[in-house]
C-alpha cells in the first residue's frame, strides 16, 4: 500500500510540476524594456574642444604644370546689358599660378561640429560674370546674391546632393538669400540667360576652407593640431589631395602643384 | 481466521499492478496535459505571436510617448503655433458677446418652435386620419360626410402654451403657417450663429492643422488609446472576410502591427536584450509600403490576393503560408513580393504609386516584351496586333454577309411591298425595306472604320528581330553563321538568344534565309564624313535606344541594339537607308495573297512602283499591304547626307575587318536551302524576325497567361524532382559557371520544388532539364539561352510568378471603364517605342540620356519633361505634333518646337491607333476632359497691349532673349519656343502656372521662377520693377502677360525683337559704385 501511495504521489507531483512549468514558461518572456533603444542612443564621444592657443596656420600656393591653356574669349554681344571682361575663367592662371582653386580640409577634423557662422557670404553678378568665380559657404550659412548689372540673370544651380531651384533676379532687385543644407563640392551655378556664366559653390561642413587668389596664393587659420586631409580642387583639373600634419602653433606651407587634365 | 492457507501464488496478494497502473496512469495525464496544451497553444501559435505582441508592443509605445510628448510641447512653443493660437483667442473673445446673443436667439426660437411643433404634429397626424378615412369611404355621403368633420376640425382652435408663459389659439392652419414662419426663423438665426463663429472655427481649424502638420509622431492622447488597446487585448482571431470576394484571411492574427500608421522596424519589436529580430520581431513590423494599403484597403482587398498563402489557416506557419503540398498558392517570397501586382494589373504595362515605380514587376514586363519572350509564347495582352488584326478581319467578313442578306431581304419587301392587298401593308413593309437601306449604310460606316483599323494596326504590328528578308542587302554573307553560333559573343547584351545550335544547323538555317532573301538593287552611297557622324550619332539622341561600347565602357540604352561592332556585320548602303528611314521596305508584302509584291505586279496593273502608309493598297486585289519595315525604329528626318555621315561612322565600329571572316560558300548551296527550312519552323525563328515562308507561322512554344499557377507535377523537372524536393548538397543542377551565375539566389542548397525554383532555373540555364535525358535533336529543349543577369531572372520570375488563374473575382482585376483606361492603353504605347529613354513622365524617373556624360554641364539640352503635359498643350495640337513633329512639310530637318536641341524628336509614324491611345492617355494623365473646349481668352486693348508690350520686352522680364523668334541669328542662342506656336499649341491656363513657377512644373528648366508674385488682393504682380505704364494697373499681371503671348502676331513679334529690351531701368547709385569699386574693369549699370 505505502508503495501505491508514494507512485500516486509521486505521479500526481510529477503532473503538477509539468502544469507549474507550463505556466512558468509561458509567463517568462513577459517581462520586457526597451533598453536597446536607450543603449543605442548613448551619445558618440564627445569632441575635444578647439585651444584657441595651440591652433596653426596652413597656406601655400597652387600652381599647375605645364602651359595653362590660353582663356577663351566670350562674346557677350548677345544682351547690350553686359559690358564685362570677355575671357572664360575655366582656369585661371598667371604665369603658373592657379586661381579659383577650392582648398578645404577634407578629412582629419573628427567629429567635431562648427557652428554656422551669422554673416553671409555674398555672390554678385556684375559685368555679366560672377563675383567669385568660386564660392566656398559653410552648410546653413546664407549666401547673398546681388544683381549689379542693367540685366535681368537667373541663378540656376544644378546640384547633386542639394536642391534645385533657378530664380529670376531683375536688375536692382533686392538680394536673394538663400542656404545650402548639405556637404557639396564644386556645385554648379549658371545663368541660362548667358550661358558663359558659370560659377561654382563649395558647401563644407566646417570652416577651414579657402580659395586661391590671383597669385595662387591661399591660407586657412585656426587649424588645431592633428592630422588631416587636404583637398585641392579645380573645376577642370579636378581634385588632388595631400596629406599634412599641423603641430601646435604651426605655420605651415602646403604647396600643390596641378596636373593638367588627362584629355 | 480461516485455516485456508493463502496460495503461494496468489496474483492478489502477491503480484502488485502498482507500477502498470503508475505508467499508465502518468501516460493518461501526460496526455491530459498535452491535449489542452495543444489545444490552448499547439493548434494556435498566433496566441504566442499576441503575447509577444501585447509585450513589445506595449514597450514601445511607452518610449514612443517621450517622443511625442515633447514635440507636441516643442511645436506649442513655435513662434508661428503661438501666433495662431493668440489670433484664436482673439478671435473666440472678439465674437464672444456675439455669438452668445446669436446662440441665446437661437435657443429661444427653438423653444418655441418645439412649443408649436407638439401641438401642430399632433393635429396634422389627426388630419392625415381623417384624410385617410375619407380616401377609403366608399359611398359619396360619407366621403362627404368625413371632408366636413376634416373641415371642422381645421377650424376648431388649439391652445399653444408659449414657452414665455402666453397662449394663444389658432385654426389648423394657422398653426401649420406659423410653424413654418417659426423654423425659417430658426434656420436664419442658425445661420447667423454660423457666420458670427466663422472667423473662430477657421482660426481653430489652422490652429489644429498647424500642429498635426508639424507633429512627428502620434499625438498623446492617440498613443494612450493605442496603449489601452493592447493592454485590454484578448487573444483572439483576427480576421478580414469579403464574402463576396471569398476572401478570408486571418493573417493579422500574428501580424498584428500590419496596418500601424506608426513606421514599425523589427529592430523596435526586438525583446529586450537580444541582438537580432527574433520570428515573433520579424512578423511584428508595419506594412513597408502603408501607400499601398491606402489605395487598396484591406478591409476589401484583405491579404492574399496580393502575398497568397492560404489566408484561413491558423496552425502553423508553414500551413498559413501556404507553402506546403496541395496548397496551389503559396505566399510570395520578399524577393518576389511585386508578382502578386500582376494578379489583378495584368493589363497594366507600367505599375507606378506616386513618384513610386514597381521596378521588379515593371522590369519583368518590360523583358518578356522586349526580348520578344511573346514571339514564341502566347501571353494575354502582348503582341496583340496580329490576333486584334485577324479578329477585325472577321468582323469584315461577319458585316459584309450581313449586308449582302440586307440587300436580299430588301428586294424582297420592296417586291412584296408592291403586292400588297392594303396600302397600310405596303407601307408597313415599305418602312421595314428603308429600315435595312439605312441598316446598310451604317454598316457600310461601319466597315470603313473596321478597314482604317486594319490599316492601322497593320502598321502597329512590330517584329522583335530585324526583317530577315533584308539580309542579302544588308548583312556581310561571312558573318552570319559566326553570329548564329553564340550572338552574346559578339554581342554581349544583344536581345538575340543562343539557340544551341550545331554547325550543321547553323549551316542550313544560314542557307535557307540567305537564299530566301531579296535580291533588288540598293542605291550606291558615297562615303561621308565619319566625325560628322560621330557627332551627330551622339548628339541626335540614337543613344537613348542603342549603346556603344561594351562593359565599363557601355554608354546609352539597353532598348535596341548595340553598336560597338556593327562596322563588322553591316552593308554600308543598306545601313545608310536604315538611319535614314528604317521603316523603309524593300518589297511590300499582301497577308492576303501571301507574297512580297514587286515592281512587276504594279506594272501589270499600269501603276507606279510606290508603296507608303499613303498607298499601301494591293496593286492586285486591293487588300491592305505591309508597306514598313516591321520595326519600332523611327525615323530622325535627317537630311541624306547625315544619313551618310552616321551610316560612315558607325561603319568605324569594329573589332576586325569584315574581310576577316572566313567564306561560308556553303550558303548557297541549294541542297542545304530545305533544311534549313526545317530547322527555322522548329526553332520557331519567324516568332521575332519576318522570314520568307514563315509570315503566319505560329507560336512554338507554350501559352504563359497563367503559368504561374500551372499545377506544380505539371512543371517538367525531369530527373530532378527529387533532387529539387530534398535540397541538400547536391540540389544545383546548374553547373556551367555562366548560367549558374545567373540564379538570383546562387546554386541551390534548399528545397527548391517550386514555381519559382522551376522559372529562375529553367530561365538561367533553358536546356537544364534535358540534363541526363536522352532525347533526339527534335525533342530537345527548343527554349534558347537569353543570357540574362541575375536581376532579369528575378523580374522574370516574378512576372511569371504572378501569371495565374486567381481566386479573386474578376470584379478586382484593374479594369477601369473610365479615362484610366486611357493611361493603362497609353503606358503600352509608351513602352512600346522607348519614350523613357528621352522624356521623363514620372517625377524623379531618369531617362537614359539625363545619365549621359554629355549631357551633364548643358542639361537644358534635354528633351524636355512631360510631366504635365497633358495639362500644356492642345490635344488636337498633340496629335499633329506627334504624327509630325517638324510641324512642318518640306522643312522637316528640325525639330518643331525646340529648333535649339540638337537631340531630335524623331517621327515614329504612329497609326491613327496610336495617335489616339497616346493624346488620350496625356489627357488623362493630367485629368482634362475630351474634347478639349479652349478657354476664350479676351482680345486686349490698345493699352492694355501696350503696357503688355511693355512687360514682354522689359530689362526685368526679356522674353526674347530666350525665346525662338524665328530669326535664325537670334535663334542660335535660343534655349526655349517660339511663343507664336503658344496660340495653337497651350492652354493659357497652364501658361499662368508656367510662368508662376515654372521649376514647380518641370524642375531643372531654365526659365527661372521667381517672375511673379501673389500681391495682398490674391493678384499676381510682376516681381521687378514694372514698366511705368503700369502705374496704377490693378489686373493681374501674370494674366496681362499671357493673354498678349496668346494674342501675338509674327508682326508684333518681329516689331518687339527688333527693337531690343529697353533698358528702362537705372541702377541705384550706390550699388552701381559698388560694383565699380570691386572690378575696376567692369562698367555695369551703363546703356
Amino acid at each position: 500500500m505505502t508503495i501505491k501511495k508514494a507512485w500516486v504521489g509521486s505521479t500526481a507531483m510529477v503532473a503538477l510540476g509539468g502544469l507549474l512549468l507550463l505556466g512558468a514558461c509561458n509567463k517568462g518572456s513577459e517581462q520586457s524594456s526597451n533598453s536597446a533603444a536607450e543603449k543605442e542612443a548613448a551619445p558618440a564621444a564627445a569632441a575635444t574642444p578647439i585651444d584657441p592657443a595651440t591652433v596653426g596656420t596652413v597656406s601655400g600656393t597652387v600652381t599647375m604644370e605645364g602651359m595653362a591653356p590660353k582663356m577663351a574669349k566670350i562674346d557677350m554681344s548677345q544682351d547690350a546689358g553686359c559690358k564685362g571682361t570677355n575671357e572664360a575663367e575655366t582656369v585661371v592662371a598667371s604665369g603658373g599660378d592657379v586661381a579659383n582653386v577650392f582648398v578645404y580640409v577634407k578629412d582629419g577634423l573628427g567629429s567635431r561640429t562648427f557652428d554656422t557662422p551669422k554673416d553671409p557670404v555674398v555672390l554678385d553678378q556684375s559685368g555679366c560674370k560672377y563675383h567669385p568665380h568660386v564660392l566656398g559657404v559653410m552648410t546653413g550659412q546664407t549666401v547673398q546674391i546681388k544683381n549689379d548689372d542693367p540685366t535681368t540673370h537667373n541663378i540656376h544651380p544644378t546640384p547633386k546632393d542639394n536642391r534645385e531651384w533657378n530664380e529670376s533676379q531683375p536688375p536692382s532687385s533686392p538680394a536673394l538669400e538663400k542656404t545650402f543644407a548639405r556637404e557639396e563640392i564644386m556645385l554648379p551655378v549658371k545663368c541660362n540667360q548667358h550661358p558663359w556664366m558659370k560659377m561654382y559653390i563649395n558647401v563644407v561642413k566646417s570652416p577651414f576652407y579657402a580659395v586661391t587668389d590671383k597669385s595662387g596664393k591661399y591660407e586657412i587659420k585656426g587649424l588645431p593640431p592633428g592630422d588631416y586631409t587636404l583637398a585641392f580642387v579645380q573645376e577642370k583639373l579636378g581634385e588632388t589631395d595631400q596629406k599634412i600634419t599641423v603641430a601646435p602653433k604651426d605655420s605651415k606651407t602646403v604647396d600643390q602643384v596641378l596636373k593638367p587634365a588627362a584629355d | 481466521m480461516p485455516e485456508n492457507p493463502i496460495p503461494e501464488q496468489d496474483p492478489i496478494t502477491s503480484k502488485s499492478y502498482a507500477v502498470h497502473y503508475s505508467i499508465a496512469m502518468m501516460i493518461l495525464v501526460i496526455t491530459l496535459f498535452w491535449a489542452l496544451w495543444d489545444e490552448a497553444w499547439g493548434q494556435r501559435p498566433w496566441k504566442a505571436f499576441q503575447e509577444h505582441w501585447k509585450d513589445r508592443y506595449t514597450a514601445f509605445l511607452n518610449t514612443a510617448r517621450s517622443k511625442s510628448t515633447t514635440s507636441e510641447t516643442d511645436v506649442e512653443k513655435d513662434p508661428d503655433y503661438i501666433a495662431l493660437k493668440q489670433a484664436y483667442e482673439k478671435v473666440s473673445q472678439d465674437s464672444q458677446t456675439q455669438a452668445a446673443d446669436a446662440r441665446k436667439a437661437v435657443d429661444e426660437v427653438s423653444a418655441r418652435l418645439l412649443a408649436v411643433q407638439s401641438v401642430f404634429t399632433d393635429r396634422r397626424a389627426y388630419v392625415n386620419a381623417l384624410t385617410y378615412e375619407e380616401e377609403t369611404e366608399t359611398s359619396d355621403s360619407a366621403k362627404k360626410s368625413k371632408q366636413d368633420e376634416i373641415k371642422d376640425y381645421k377650424d376648431k382652435k388649439a391652445t399653444v402654451e408659449f414657452p414665455d408663459g402666453s397662449k394663444k389659439d389658432f385654426t389648423f392652419p394657422q398653426l401649420e403657417e406659423t410653424y413654418n414662419e417659426i423654423r425659417d426663423e430658426r434656420t436664419k438665426k442658425s445661420l447667423d450663429l454660423g457666420e458670427v463663429l466663422k472667423p473662430v472655427t477657421a482660426a481653430k481649424a489652422k490652429m489644429d492643422e498647424y500642429l498635426t502638420d508639424h507633429m512627428v509622431d502620434l499625438t498623446p492622447p492617440q498613443i494612450d488609446g493605442l496603449k489601452k488597446k493592447a493592454a485590454d487585448w484578448d487573444p483572439k482571431i483576427v480576421q478580414i472576410n469579403v464574402a463576396d470576394a471569398n476572401i478570408v484571411d486571418r493573417c493579422e492574427s500574428c501580424h498584428l502591427n500590419a496596418r500601424e500608421p506608426l513606421k514599425i522596424t523589427a529592430a523596435s519589436m526586438m525583446a529586450s536584450g537580444e541582438k537580432k529580430p527574433d520570428e515573433y520581431a520579424n512578423a511584428l513590423t508595419s506594412h513597408p509600403q502603408p501607400e499601398l494599403l491606402q489605395i487598396h484597403d484591406p478591409e476589401k482587398f484583405g491579404c492574399s490576393p496580393c502575398h497568397q498563402g492560404n489566408g484561413r489557416a491558423t496552425t502553423s506557419l508553414e500551413k498559413a503560408h501556404g507553402n506546403y503540398e496541395h496548397w496551389l498558392w503559396p505566399l510570395f517570397p520578399k524577393e518576389n513580393a511585386q508578382a502578386g501586382c500582376q494578379n489583378c494589373h495584368a493589363a497594366d504595362m507600367v505599375l507606378a504609386s506616386g513618384d513610386v515605380q514597381w521596378q521588379t514587376i515593371n522590369d519583368g514586363k518590360d523583358l518578356f516584351r522586349q526580348r520578344g519572350c511573346m514571339g514564341c509564347h502566347r501571353y494575354e495582352g502582348y503582341d496583340k496586333e496580329p490576333e486584334d488584326l485577324n479578329s477585325v478581319g472577321q468582323q469584315i467578313k461577319q458585316i459584309e454577309t450581313q449586308k449582302k442578306d440586307n440587300v436580299k431581304q430588301n428586294a424582297y419587301l420592296m417586291k412584296q411591298a408592291d403586292a400588297a392587298e392594303s396600302n397600310d401593308e405596303a407601307n408597313k413593309l415599305n418602312t421595314k425595306a428603308v429600315d435595312l437601306r439605312v441598316a446598310n449604310s451604317r454598316l457600310d460606316g461601319r466597315l470603313q472604320q473596321l478597314d482604317f483599323q486594319s490599316h492601322s494596326l497593320m502598321q502597329d504590328q512590330k517584329k522583335v528581330g530585324p526583317n530577315l528578308k533584308d539580309i542579302r542587302l544588308k548583312l556581310n554573307k561571312n558573318w552570319i553563321p559566326v553570329w548564329l553560333k553564340k550572338p552574346s559573343d559578339f554581342r554581349p547584351t544583344t536581345k538575340m538568344p543562343n539557340f544551341r545550335l550545331t554547325d550543321h544547323q547553323i549551316q542550313a538555317i544560314s542557307a535557307y534565309i540567305w537564299q530566301s532573301a531579296f535580291t533588288d538593287d540598293l542605291p550606291k552611297h558615297k562615303p561621308g564624313n565619319a566625325a560628322h557622324g560621330k557627332e551627330l550619332f551622339e548628339t541626335r539622341g540614337c543613344l537613348a535606344c542603342h549603346s556603344i561600347g561594351e562593359g565599363d565602357q557601355l554608354q546609352g540604352g539597353v532598348f535596341a541594339a548595340n553598336l560597338t561592332r556593327v562596322g563588322e556585320k553591316a552593308n554600308y548602303d543598306y545601313l545608310v537607308r536604315w538611319v535614314h528611314n528604317a521603316r523603309q521596305r524593300t518589297r511590300p508584302y499582301c497577308p492576303y495573297e501571301k507574297k512580297d509584291i514587286g515592281p512587276e505586279d504594279y506594272a501589270k496593273k499600269g501603276l507606279p512602283y510606290q508603296f507608303d502608309l499613303e498607298h499601301s493598297r494591293c496593286p492586285n486585289d486591293g487588300h491592305e499591304l505591309q508597306v514598313q519595315n516591321m520595326t519600332v525604329m523611327p525615323s530622325l528626318r535627317l537630311a541624306p547626307e547625315d544619313a551618310e555621315d552616321i551610316a560612315t561612322y558607325l561603319m568605324t565600329q569594329k573589332k576586325q575587318e569584315p574581310t576577316s571572316y572566313a567564306d561560308a560558300a556553303f550558303m548557297d548551296d541549294p541542297n542545304l536551302k530545305e533544311e534549313g527550312k526545317k530547322w527555322v519552323r522548329h526553332y520557331g525563328c519567324s516568332g521575332c524576325h519576318e522570314i520568307s515562308g514563315f509570315e503566319d507561322e505560329g507560336r512554338i512554344g507554350t501559352e504563359l497567361t497563367f503559368e504561374g499557377s500551372k499545377p506544380i507535377e505539371r512543371l517538367d523537372f525531369a530527373l530532378f524532382t527529387t533532387t529539387a524536393e530534398r535540397g541538400g548538397e547536391n540540389a544545383e543542377p546548374i553547373t556551367d559557371k555562366e548560367d549558374l551565375a545567373r540564379l538570383p539566389d546562387g546554386p541551390a542548397k534548399e528545397p527548391w520544388y517550386d514555381h519559382k525554383g522551376f522559372f529562375e532555373h529553367k530561365l538561367a540555364e533553358p536546356n537544364v532539364y534535358d540534363k541526363g535525358k536522352v532525347k533526339g535533336e527534335l525533342e530537345a529543349s527548343r527554349m534558347p539561352n537569353l543570357h540574362l543577369t541575375k536581376e532579369q531572372v528575378l523580374d522574370l520570375t516574378t512576372f511569371l510568378m504572378g501569371s495565374e488563374e486567381t481566386s479573386v473575382p474578376a470584379s478586382y482585376q484593374y479594369k477601369p471603364g473610365d479615362t484610366r483606361h486611357d493611361i493603362q492603353e497609353g503606358w503600352w504605347v509608351i513602352k512600346k517605342y522607348n519614350c523613357m529613354g528621352c522624356h521623363q513622365f514620372i517625377p524623379g524617373q531618369q531617362t537614359i540620356l539625363m545619365g549621359l556624360k554629355q549631357y551633364q554641364d548643358i542639361q537644358e539640352q534635354l528633351p524636355p519633361k512631360l510631366l504635365t503635359e497633358g495639362a500644356r498643350v492642345d490635344p488636337e495640337w498633340l496629335r499633329k505634333f506627334l504624327s509630325n513633329p517638324a510641324l512642318n512639310n518640306t522643312d522637316t530637318n528640325r525639330n518643331g518646337v525646340r529648333p535649339y536641341l540638337k537631340v531630335r524628336m524623331p517621327t515614329f509614324s504612329f497609326s491613327d491607333n496610336e495617335l489616339r491611345k497616346l493624346v488620350r492617355f496625356f489627357q488623362a494623365l493630367q485629368q482634362q476632359p475630351l474634347p478639349y473646349i479652349p478657354e476664350e481668352v479676351p482680345t486686349l486693348t490698345a493699352k492694355e497691349t501696350d503696357m503688355a508690350r511693355s512687360l514682354f520686352s522689359s530689362t526685368a522680364a526679356p522674353c526674347l532673349k530666350c525665346h525662338a523668334t524665328g530669326d535664325p541669328n537670334h535663334d542660335k542662342i535660343a534655349t526655349a519656343p517660339n511663343f507664336l506656336l503658344a496660340k495653337e499649341r497651350l492652354k493659357p491656363d497652364w501658361v499662368e502656372r508656367w510662368i508662376t513657377d515654372p521649376q514647380a512644373v518641370s524642375p531643372g528648366t531654365s526659365m527661372p521662377s521667381g517672375l511673379f508674385k501673389q500681391g495682398q488682393s490674391g493678384t499676381y504682380v510682376f516681381s521687378g520693377p514694372v514698366p511705368a505704364t503700369f502705374n496704377g494697373y490693378e489686373g493681374d499681371h501674370r494674366k496681362l502677360l499671357t493673354d498678349y503671348i496668346f494674342q501675338l502676331t509674327p508682326e508684333e513679334q518681329h516689331r518687339v525683337a527688333s527693337s531690343g529690351p529697353k533698358a528702362a531701368v537705372q541702377l541705384p547709385s550706390d550699388r552701381k559704385h559698388a560694383a565699380l569699386e570691386s572690378h575696376p574693369t567692369a562698367s555695369g549699370g551703363s546703356r
